[in-house]
């Protein structure tokens, strides 16, 4: 046997082992150690590091995202306290269209009123709600009505398609057609990043031979995101065919789809899609490798997404080296968020030409999650370019008269409604002094407190800071702290944010702290008066 | 100076070989760079972020102890950018770090630079959220969290040098802390107390217990380098003597390692070097020659006195019994050249074989 594998293999491993053995208690980090053959302090380590394993009594979260805030969070957890329920904070659940929604387990209840909270004590196991009654497989809302389906990448609403004709038709064109349609096609990373897609792949065909491997990330865990559960739930069958036809392009026998711990839906799903691909033998001899992230928000950094895999705290890695280059296990690695994927096999069949032209100010379509004040929260799938009173268009309205909206996730900070016919892409929000990110829209309505909005965000990267560096370790908790203390009428408290949100932007090593200080920044430039007393 | 192997730090040209760092380059050249998180024994991890300069042509300041020195790079390390950067960096740290009454207190390398670098100290102070270990019982190693700014030079060294692992990075964010597993004692995990997460502590997070509970933290100290007497390596030590102590008579306070690279050990010493110097000026330390006399009793003598007893002691045996009745066992606290000599006495002098030195099995 290979030595070096099977360390690996063992090291891997740790988190899976700690989940079984009950997470982090008395006695359980030796006894993992035995087992696996890595130190029991750095057992520890990543027993503490992560949230689902770190506080294992907690076997009920509410989420305490934005949207789930606005929704009543808060009234869950007291009732929950108060029925004596095993119940903890979570930071965002990537349910913000269900909202509010609690986490029983690894499994997301959507829309949970007080009163299921009620029924379910002193049994959290019973934990239920109108939205899923009887534990089965919900879905979230999806739009536009009346789209024409030709026009649309994903068809969100369409059946699976498991005819693998996508890939029968990558092994006709070859590789090189293939990357050439990826080019053409214009498709960039949709996990908030925006680097052209096929940059990457010819990257990854440049290298040296030897082992490389493809990562499916599904992570999301950005406040204001959940696209990719929706794809997961409903297309696993274009996430799988993409998956195929890149590692096929690029050289890999092995793929590992990473999810984040709270996916247990999307997660069975996966399973039942890939038993089926199995049995059918569509996708060759191509080994899947499913691996539930343990709550951490920081793993969706790619790099840090590649420590969770290996069995580490999730700590990001310096670039130069990039992951095509020195990725999982410091081999070549392609990785690629759940959207940026599931729009191959559509870019293969249709051409690149086709998915270029679908966009508005830039290619493809995009899947736009909506959330907070608006009357049919869900994922949209439209032109790349929309504004937000499409977007609203689309979703019903908002729920009052619009004053706030934060375009791209909690690190997009927040803009007003004044830009609500600005186009929502990458290069039109960079110029806003904001970013799509991953499209993750909260809209908030006159009666919003701001200030608290803010905080929720703050708050969200204080929990998820990884602590590796000062800037975002103390940063993060800095702002959060300032605020708090302006809030209680400390007049000083925010002199000197503008310095401590720029070395968090020039000093952090990731781009969670680096763009931390967001939210806070852009709610001062753009509403001053919420911050005066 | 060819141009592949140069490259222009602060407007001068300086050559590099290949596979050194921006830091090493700068080091070599006299150019001052700030590091915390920095070792010469472990391998770089970026994590402090002190010492990141700007690099011409890339969008973010580089850490230079991870970045390759490359052929006509254009790197600064005193641009306003790089100022600004330190100042508040620093900024940042000490609202998050106790700061006596004067910032730049000896010691702690984080306040020495936070003064050198002029960063502000009236940001305000954050609650430390860091879990410590104060019920650890072990005799050496206190861990003051409030202090700690999680560099991981200790766990790093822990790791990477001794292989011991004993301690780790733990929890995340704010609450990031240095724990054992459990938070156990030290004495209940692997750790072999060598004291290094002391010695590569930038800020006094790891500090020893001794001198401490002795209350003889603040009294002045002078530096003394010898060589470990406790085995035949020979690792360098310094003594922190206080001159004044004991009537004048002086007393070792404490025992610190050279710097790393200046001497064999590299700044490594283990549980007896670092921490077992209390013998030193302990009352019942034995500092004359002591022969017992005919009625039992010790009785302190010369060197002359006492070398002249043992060698009619073992005489008297060898005459009485033959050579073989004595045996020469020697220990691994003299030096080679002593223990040459033991065996040279065994066999030369007393004609026996039976010598043995304790590190010889
Ligand atoms: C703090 C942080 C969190 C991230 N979270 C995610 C995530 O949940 N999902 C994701 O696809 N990308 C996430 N990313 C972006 C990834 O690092 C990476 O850019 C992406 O997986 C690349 O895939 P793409 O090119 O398809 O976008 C995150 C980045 C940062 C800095
Ligand atoms: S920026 Fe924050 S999350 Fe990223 S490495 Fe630094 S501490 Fe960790």
């Amino acid at each position: 046997m290979d030595v070096d594998a099977d360390v690996r293999a063992r090291r891997a491993s740790v988190p899976d082992v700690l989940e079984q053995a009950g997470g982090l208690a008395p006695g359980v980090a030796r006894r993992v150690a035995h087992e696996t053959g890595v130190p029991e302090a750095e057992v520890h380590g990543v027993a503490s590091f992560y949230d689902l394993l770190a506080r294992p009594d907690a076997k009920l979260r509410v989420c305490t995202g934005l949207s789930c805030r606005l929704a009543g969070a808060d009234a869950l957890l007291d009732a929950a306290k108060s029925a004596g329920l095993p119940v903890a904070e979570a930071s965002c659940l990537a349910a913000c269209d269900v909202a509010p929604a609690m986490l029983r387990d690894r499994d997301v209840v959507p829309a949970v009123t007080v009163d299921d909270v009620r029924r379910a004590a002193p049994d959290w196991t019973r934990l239920r709600s109108q939205a899923a009654p009887d534990d089965e497989p919900w879905r979230g809302r999806i739009g536009p009505d009346g789209a024409d389906r030709e026009q649309l990448v994903f068809d969100l609403a369409g059946d699976l398609d498991r005819s693998g004709a996508a890939l029968a038709r990558a092994r006709e064109l070859g590789p090189d057609a293939v990357l050439d349609a990826l080019e053409e096609s214009g498709l960039q990373g949709r996990g908030g990043a925006a680097f052209p897609a096929h940059i990457k792949w010819r990257g990854m065909v440049s290298q040296p031979p030897g082992p490389r491997y493809v990562v499916l990330n599904a992570d999301e865990s950005e406040p204001g995101t959940f696209k990719d559960r929706e794809l997961l739930v409903r297309r696993p069958d274009l996430v799988l065919e993409g998956l195929t036809i890149a590692a096929q392009t690029v050289g890999a026998e092995d793929v590992w789809l990473y999810l984040r711990g709270e996916f247990g839906l999307p997660r069975r799903v996966l399973e039942a899609e890939l038993d089926d691909a199995e049995r059918s033998g569509r996708f060759g001899a191509l080994r899947f490798h499913l691996h539930s992230g343990q709550g951490a928000y920081v793993c969706g950094e790619e790099t840090a997404l590649f420590e969770a895999l290996e069995g580490r705290r999730g700590l990001p890695r310096h670039r130069p080296p990039l992951p095509i280059e020195s990725g999982l296990w410091g081999r070549p690695t392609l990785i690629h968020n759940v959207e940026t994927i599931a729009s191959v096999p559509a870019i293969i069949s249709k051409g690149g030409a086709w998915f270029r032209a679908l966009g508005r100010t830039g290619p493809g379509t995009k899947l736009y999650c909506i959330s907070g004040c608006v009357q049919r929260p869900g994922t949209y799938e439209m032109p790349l370019g929309i504004s937000v009173d499409e977007l609203l268009d689309a979703a019903g309205g908002c729920t009052g008269t619009l004053r706030a909206f934060s375009p791209g996730g909690a690190a997009s900070g927040f803009l007003p409604a004044s830009e609500r016919t600005r186009p929502l892409d990458f290069a039109a929000l960079g110029e806003a002094g904001s970013m799509l990110g991953s499209a993750g829209v909260v809209v908030l309505d006159d009666r919003v407190d701001l200030r608290d909005a803010v905080r929720d965000q703050l708050r969200f990267f204080e929990a998820e800071s990884c602590g590796q560096c000062a800037p975002c370790r103390i940063g993060t908790h800095y702002l959060r702290d300032a605020l708090d203390r302006q809030a209680a009428g400390d007049r000083d408290a925010l002199a000197h944010v503008a310095d401590v949100a720029w070395q968090m932007g020039e000093g952090s090593i990731c781009g969670l702290g680096q763009t931390a200080a967001m939210p806070l920044t852009t709610a001062l430039e753009h509403f001053p008066e919420e911050f005066s007393s | 100076m060819s141009q592949a192997t140069t490259l222009e730090l602060d407007g001068r040209t300086v050559e590099f070989s290949p596979g050194e760092t921006l830091l090493d380059v700068a080091r070599r050249s006299g150019v001052e760079i700030p590091t915390l998180c920095d070792d010469p024994r472990l391998e770089p991890v970026g994590a402090c972020r002190t010492c990141l300069v700007e690099v011409e042509g890339q969008r973010r300041l580089a850490p230079s102890c991870m970045t390759p020195a490359t052929a006509g790079m254009n790197v600064s390390t005193g641009s306003e950018r790089v100022d600004r950067h330190r100042r508040t960096l620093f900024g940042l740290y000490l609202t998050d770090h106790p700061v006596p009454d004067g910032v730049g207190e000896a010691g702690d390398e984080l306040l020495e630079m936070a003064a050198r670098y002029g960063a502000p100290s009236d940001w305000g102070r954050l609650e430390s959220r860091r879990g410590d270990r104060t019920s650890d019982r072990n005799p050496y190693v206190l861990f003051d969290a409030e202090r700690c700014i999680l560099c991981a030079r200790c766990t790093r060294y822990c790791d990477e040098v001794e292989g011991v692992n004993a301690i780790s990075l733990s929890s995340r964010g704010a609450e990031t802390t240095i724990s054992t597993a459990d938070a156990l004692s030290l004495l209940d995990t692997s750790c072999e107390l060598c004291g290094g997460c002391i010695d590569v502590c930038p800020t006094g997070a790891m500090t020893e217990k001794l001198p401490r509970t002795r209350g003889q933290e603040e009294v002045p100290v002078e530096a003394v380098r010898t060589t470990c007497n406790f085995c035949g390596v020979g690792c360098q030590l310094d003594l922190l003597v206080d001159r004044q102590a004991n009537d004048g008579r002086g007393r070792v306070v404490r025992t610190v390692s050279p710097e790393p690279g200046t001497t064999t050990n590299d700044g490594n010493l283990c549980v007896k070097g670092r921490f077992a110097y209390d013998f030193i000026d302990h009352p019942d330390r034995l500092t004359h020659p002591l022969v017992r006399g005919a009625d039992g009793e010790l009785r302190e003598a010369s060197w002359d006195e006492a070398l002249a007893a043992a060698a009619e002691g073992l005489r008297g045996v060898a005459e009485r019994h033959g050579p073989d009745a004595l045996g020469f066992v020697s220990s691994s606290r003299c030096t080679m050249e002593e223990n040459f000599l033991v065996q040279k006495l065994a066999r030369a002098v007393f004609s026996t074989n039976n010598v043995h030195q304790c590190a010889a099995t």
